[in-house]
């Protein structure tokens, strides 16, 4: 199987499946430091996504903290949607906040403090 | 040279719309997983250490066994009083209680009510205690109880016969009592799923109201008549039954569904503040004097389902419209296919000073004053909880926790969550900890955070099926860093 095959499994592999748990939120992990564009990228997430992947965990839709989804895949789910997800405009959410957003979404996901701080 | 192998931009691409239609699809196909939808049997069990919390707060039980719990105040004393409910959603009724919860966890009753449930929340002030009583017979009312256990309805004849009721309430800084006005529906439109909730029979005729006066579309739904067999037609404000048509006016008057209210501790006429929420239930003032309140968003039930609308925090703003029931967030829905009801909007609905995971169920809440505490100035809400599947479906429980919301940057963080792999409630999970927390509040002295836990309720295929003396009063207070 060439590589041009494997991609498309890998990447599905990286969307399906978690890579142990998802939760990284301050009872559990410690608080998380951010740097600034981690910080404005809190923010916005917390305005376009938290509704449906709460502090990067499963809820309505899919747990995002667990999944290693390339960077400019996330992007473009996000620009063009996919399934039950809606799709967010540059109107809505600016390129510079879309990488916003991806530096917070990559500080969570390597968020593996102690428990309880 | 040999060349590397490489995957075209047109294939990668192509694998990624398959890829999207195959998880789109899985999606659909995919069953609910909400926090109710569990089996759970004798007692509850309780174990606080099943609770994580931030480095140096610690959380015990201070009552336990409460039948439906919804609300915690104080009397100048610092003595501790809760509600219980005395309704729950799966049409269990209990009487509903103010009780003194006394040292060592027992609990005296000081008044009692009807049978004219649920009591939702409840507010100590200058000696007297003011309950809202959901009033889901025979409409909502807002009692004053006095310590010796006199009951006075200072508001009475409030909508409340619907999905949502009459809650709160807070005494404001002017003296006045603030509460909200739960809609009768999930989105203007009775149907079906009002049948579900038991109150259809009872209560045929009865539909939203608005505060003011709406224009139509005349968009109608249909739906099977549950009441008399067949088929039916239904438009918005309107009876189950009775279509509307383009233009056509409705009156507002007040009280109506959807609402902030006001009314004086002496009762007197119902002044309005806010319309346009759709079960705003949890009240309380900011450290900026202003009002903020926690609304319940759209479920993806009935005859006009609306997916994807998460719970809000909203920062009131007086005589403001807050965009129920075409409007979710502030924004238009973002499915074209769900048309709006309004002719006309009659307003720009605000921003929300926050917004909460999809069906969490945001309600009572308080905010932080006391840096001993920490966090001042931040609003610490809980959430109880997901009902799926009939609210709609989730992939993993929401909610059954408490979190902590800074009101200007509209950033949530967890506060109190159950230990485990994955977030859910206690009975979820097979642990001691949080169930279903309904509201938080804070002590007079603001060192100790109270969070009402209402107990088991979980969802089965005869729908809820809350289970009486399994609600909690906990304490989270800070004990230093370890």
């Amino acid at each position: 199987m060439s590589a041009g095959r494997i991609a498309p499994l890998l990447i599905a592999a990286g969307l399906t499946v978690g890579c142990g748990q998802a939760r990284r939120s301050e009872p559990l992990m410690g608080p998380l430091t951010l740097q600034s564009d981690a910080e404005q990228g809190r923010t916005t997430f917390m305005k376009y996504c938290q509704p449906c992947h709460p502090g990067g965990e499963a809820g309505l839709g899919p747990s995002l903290n667990d999944k290693a989804l390339p960077t400019f895949l996330k992007k473009f789910q996000v620009r063009q949607g996919i399934g039950s997800m809606p799709s967010f405009s540059e109107a809505e959410i600016s390129d510079q906040q879309l990488d916003d957003i991806m530096a917070y979404l990559k500080a969570l996901r390597g968020h593996e403090g102690e428990p309880g701080g | 040279m040999p060349t590397k192998p490489r995957i075209s931009w047109r294939r990668g691409l192509l694998a990624f719309v398959v890829l999207a239609f195959v998880i789109g699809g899985c999606y659909w196909m995919r069953r609910s997983k909400g926090g109710g939808m569990t089996e759970f049997e004798g007692a509850r069990p309780i174990h606080p250490q099943d609770i994580a919390l931030p480095d140096g707060y610690a959380i015990e039980a201070i009552a336990t066994g409460l039948t439906f719990p919804t609300g915690v105040a104080f009397d100048e004393a610092g003595g501790i009083y809760v509600v219980e409910s005395g309704y729950s959603y799966g049409e269990v009724t209990d009487t509903p209680r103010l009780l003194r919860v006394e040292p060592g966890g027992g609990t005296r009753v000081i008044a009692s009510g009807g049978g004219n449930g649920p009591w939702n929340g409840v507010a100590g002030h200058e000696g007297a205690f003011y309950v809202a009583e959901g009033g889901a017979f025979e409409g909502g009312r807002i009692l004053r109880v006095t310590p010796d256990g006199q009951i006075v309805a200072i508001a009475d004849s409030l909508p409340s016969m619907g999905d949502h009721h009459t809650n709160g309430p807070v005494v404001g800084q002017d003296g006045w009592i603030y509460f909200g006005q739960g809609t009768a529906t999930n989105s203007a439109v009775v149907g079906e799923d009002n049948a579900s909730f038991g109150w259809l029979e009872r209560h045929p005729d009865f539909h939203d109201t608005p505060c003011r006066d709406v224009t139509l579309t005349g968009v109608n739904f249909e739906s099977t008549d549950p009441l008399n067999g067949g088929e039916t037609t239904t438009g918005a404000f309107s009876p189950f039954g009775t279509p509307t048509t383009e233009g056509q006016v409705v009156r507002g008057r007040v009280p109506c569904n959807g609402a902030i209210l006001r009314v004086r501790p002496d009762g007197g006429a119902i002044e309005l503040v806010a319309w346009g929420l759709r079960n705003p239930f949890g009240l309380a003032f900011g450290p900026d004097a202003r009002l903020y309140v926690t609304d319940n968003g759209y479920d993806e039930r009935g005859s006009r389902k609306v997916f994807g609308s998460g719970d809000y925090l909203w920062r009131i703003e007086r005589g403001a419209w807050y965009g129920w029931p075409d409007f979710a967030g502030g924004r238009p829905f973002f499915d074209d296919d769900i048309r709006p009801v309004l002719a006309r909007a009659p307003g720009n609905p605000p921003e929300p000073a926050a917004v909460f995971g999809v069906h969490s169920s945001a309600d009572g809440f308080d905010f932080s004053r006391n840096a001993a505490f920490g966090h001042v100035g931040e609003a610490f809400v809980a959430l109880l909880g997901d009902m799926s599947p009939p609210v709609g479906k989730v992939l993993s429980p929401v909610g059954f926790k408490v979190v902590r919301v800074d009101v200007e940057s509209g950033v949530v963080e967890d506060f109190a969550v159950n230990e485990g792999d994955t977030n859910g409630p206690a009975s979820w999970l097979g642990s001691g900890g949080l169930e279903r927390p309904v509201a938080a509040r804070f002590d007079p002295s603001g060192t100790a955070l109270y969070v009402v836990d209402f107990g088991v309720m979980t969802m089965t295929e005869r729908g809820p099926e809350p289970r009486k003396e399994t609600g909690v009063l906990w304490k989270i207070t800070r004990s230093g860093s370890r």
